[in-house]
């Protein structure tokens, strides 16, 4: 009798070593490291088109996946802010002191002219929730095994129903994503460009996402000084505290 | 009071130069101020005619809410009971067509622009809208076909022609992003410089699938008689419809707010040049009428010591002033119809200045005048009349003169 429980064990044991990580624990390997509870940084946002160059600079602030503030440093903007509280995005105006709330189809503006939109800024928490994942198999991308996943909308009202997501095996963080259309066609690729271990997490810290029906436009974002888990004033993350 | 008449005519007869400087200060300011206002009436008439029959419709039926986000279009606010909506409609000698207006990025080589797309039923618009006569190069849309029909600036723009592969990003109903590529069947020149810029138009069925309608529209574009004045029959549209709750019937005055504050400006504008008419008039006739009293103060006298009543005095300078206003409204309205005739014509063509620009205004560039009789016929009455009011003042020092004052002056 024990020589087969032990058996069993032994056999159980062996198979769970074998199974073959699912696509939904490779997702939620990757948010764990891009969600955070406090998160502050300073930012550099390059936004590339057929008329050229332009760099804005900002400070970002995050608590969790419902609350961001973006306070942009850059001459041009200096004191523009950008609050999302949930599903609500404010805007911040210091020339007008006005606040704007953005909603409806304001939402898909694009962000300072980049190829994010504020409707990018919102969304439901974590990719599970709007995807049915599937594992496509391993690829070495840039040298870096990886696993890649297709994503499909489970909702109507997803924004980009189909993506391709490559994740690094190792670091579980992604290295590329492809967004597509409901008709099938590549709209816009994001692409990680560097990686940093910053407080036991592996955390993307620039990307450049480029809009793939046009011939020029991207956008590179840069993430410096990152501070993760230090704790921040709740209130920062306000509508009082956007015209400060 | 023929003598008085004949009095103040001898008297403008006297002092003609005077008199006719002064008419002619008069006769230029009003002849501007018509052809000013015949240009205006003939832009602003082509304008209506091009919003209605090109791009809005006399009236449009759609969702309270949609109405209250209109700039975005909200596909999802679509009309319910829309069936319902156009029985009701029916007998109020309504005609009716279904769109669906949605914004999208259109691409071709390596130029993109944002611009408004419009599905549209080509039998249903193609009777009520004048866009299928439009059409310079190619043809008209035809029923379930995957063809585009673009405006002349817009394939200017995306330097498209015929035959061309344009795509189309957009988002759907839904908020997916949704893309097709759509084959350029036909080049429309209306004009309506607007729709030739901004629009592109494909059939509704395409729509309906591409952005998952399902069967739903956004906008109900209704056309009658007596469009130019809609007030009435929207009227009677909301009273039509009166209990099927969260739908909004608006004229095409008050969905066309850019021709209206482009209009407002120009009447602003125009008001002014009337204004300054107005004061050179004012200006004129009061010098003009004062001297005539300070010169004839010895006359006055006269007139007094036979007899004269004070108000048969002031009645003859007020009737002399008239003279003065008459003869400048008389050559006001000839110099006004003169260059109201060359406008009315051959107007004015600005397409090279005005070429891509949004001034408001639904004319192309070439910018006619239209006969505009009421302004004759107020502009001549106004001359008469401020003449008279402004002599009024300067007028009443002659009855104020003492007669033996009068018969001792130099």
């Amino acid at each position: 009798m024990k020589r087969a429980i032990f058996a069993l064990a032994v056999l159980i044991g062996a198979a769970w070593a074998g199974r073959a990580i699912s696509a939904e624990e490779i997702i939620r390997a990757m948010e764990r490291n891009q969600v955070h509870d406090t998160a502050e940084a300073d930012g550099t946002l390059v936004i590339t088109d057929r008329f050229g160059s332009r760099t804005k600079t900002f400070k970002s602030f995050s608590a969790g996946e419902d609350k961001m503030l973006i306070a942009f440093t850059n001459p041009e903007e200096k004191g523009q802010k950008i609050l999302k509280l949930q599903e609500e995005i404010y805007l911040y105006f210091p020339e007008a002191e006005e606040i704007v709330h953005l909603q409806g189809g304001a939402l898909k503006q694009s962000v300072m002219g980049s190829d994010f939109s504020y409707e990018d800024l919102t969304g439901e928490k974590g990719l599970l929730s709007l995807y049915d994942a599937s594992l496509l198999g391993e690829e070495e991308l840039d040298g870096r095994r990886t696993y890649h996943l297709r994503l499909k909308g489970k909702k109507s009202g997803v924004a980009y129903p189909l993506e391709e997501i490559w994740v690094d095996a190792e670091l579980m963080v992604l290295k590329k994503a492809n967004l597509y259309a409901l008709s099938g066609k590549l709209l816009k690729d994001l692409v990680v460009k560097e990686v940093k271990r910053i407080g036991g997490k592996n955390v993307p810290v620039a990307f450049l996402m480029r809009d793939k029906m046009k011939k020029v436009s991207s956008t590179e974002f840069k993430l410096a000084n990152l501070r993760i888990d230090q704790g921040l004033p709740p209130k920062i993350f306000s509508r009082e505290n956007l015209s400060w | 009071m023929r003598f008085l008449i004949a009095l103040a005519w001898k008297n403008l007869s006297r002092y003609r130069r005077r008199t006719i400087i002064t008419a002619l200060a008069i006769a230029v300011g009003l002849g501007v101020y018509l052809w000013m206002d015949a240009w205006i009436y003939g832009v602003k008439l082509d304008s209506q005619r091009n919003l209605v029959f090109y791009e809005m419709g006399a009236a449009k039926v759609m969702k309270a809410s949609y109405w209250k986000d209109l700039g975005s279009f909200p596909l999802k606010e679509s009309i319910e009971n829309l069936s319902l909506v156009e029985e009701r409609l029916r007998p109020l000698g309504v005609q009716m067509t279904r769109r669906v207006p949605f914004s999208g990025e259109v691409f071709l080589g390596e130029g993109s622009l944002f611009i408004r797309l419009e599905g549209i039923d080509p039998v249903s618009d193609g009777r009520l809208f004048r866009l299928k006569e439009s059409v310079e190069q190619g043809r008209y849309l035809q029923p379930g076909e995957q063809g585009l029909l673009i405006g002349a600036g817009l394939a200017k723009d995306l330097k498209a022609a015929l035959g061309d592969l344009i795509t189309v990003r957009c988002r759907t109903r839904q908020g997916a992003f949704q893309t097709f590529d759509l084959e350029v069947v036909g080049i429309l020149n209306s004009p309506n410089p607007q729709v030739n810029r901004r629009y592109a138009y494909l059939p509704l069925s395409l729509v309906d699938e591409m952005l998952q309608m399902e069967g739903r529209v956004t906008e109900l574009v209704l056309f009658f008689s007596g469009w130019d004045r809609p007030e009435q029959k929207v009227e009677q549209i909301k009273t039509a419809l009166a209990d099927l709750p969260g739908l909004a019937a608006v004229s095409w005055k008050l969905l066309a707010s850019d021709y209206f504050a482009a209009l407002r400006g120009d009447t602003i504008g125009n008001t002014l040049m009337l204004f300054l008419v107005f004061i050179i008039a004012a200006v004129g006739i009061s010098n003009t009428m004062l001297m005539a009293v300070m010169e004839r103060h010895r006359e006055v006298g006269m007139m007094r010591a036979l007899g004269m009543k004070d108000g048969q005095i002031r009645l003859s300078f007020l009737l002399e002033a008239a003279g003065i206003g008459l003869i400048g409204a008389l050559g006001g309205l000839a110099l006004g119809a003169a260059l109201s005739f060359w406008i009315v014509t051959w107007g004015v063509d600005y397409s090279s200045l005005l070429e891509g620009m949004d001034y408001g205004y639904r004319v192309k560039g070439l910018m006619r005048g239209a006969w505009h009789p009421e302004a004759f016929a107020g502009a001549f009455i106004f001359a008469l009349l401020a003449s008279m009011v402004f002599s009024f003042i300067p007028t009443g020092r002659a009855v104020r003169m003492q007669i033996a004052a009068c018969l001792r002056s130099q």
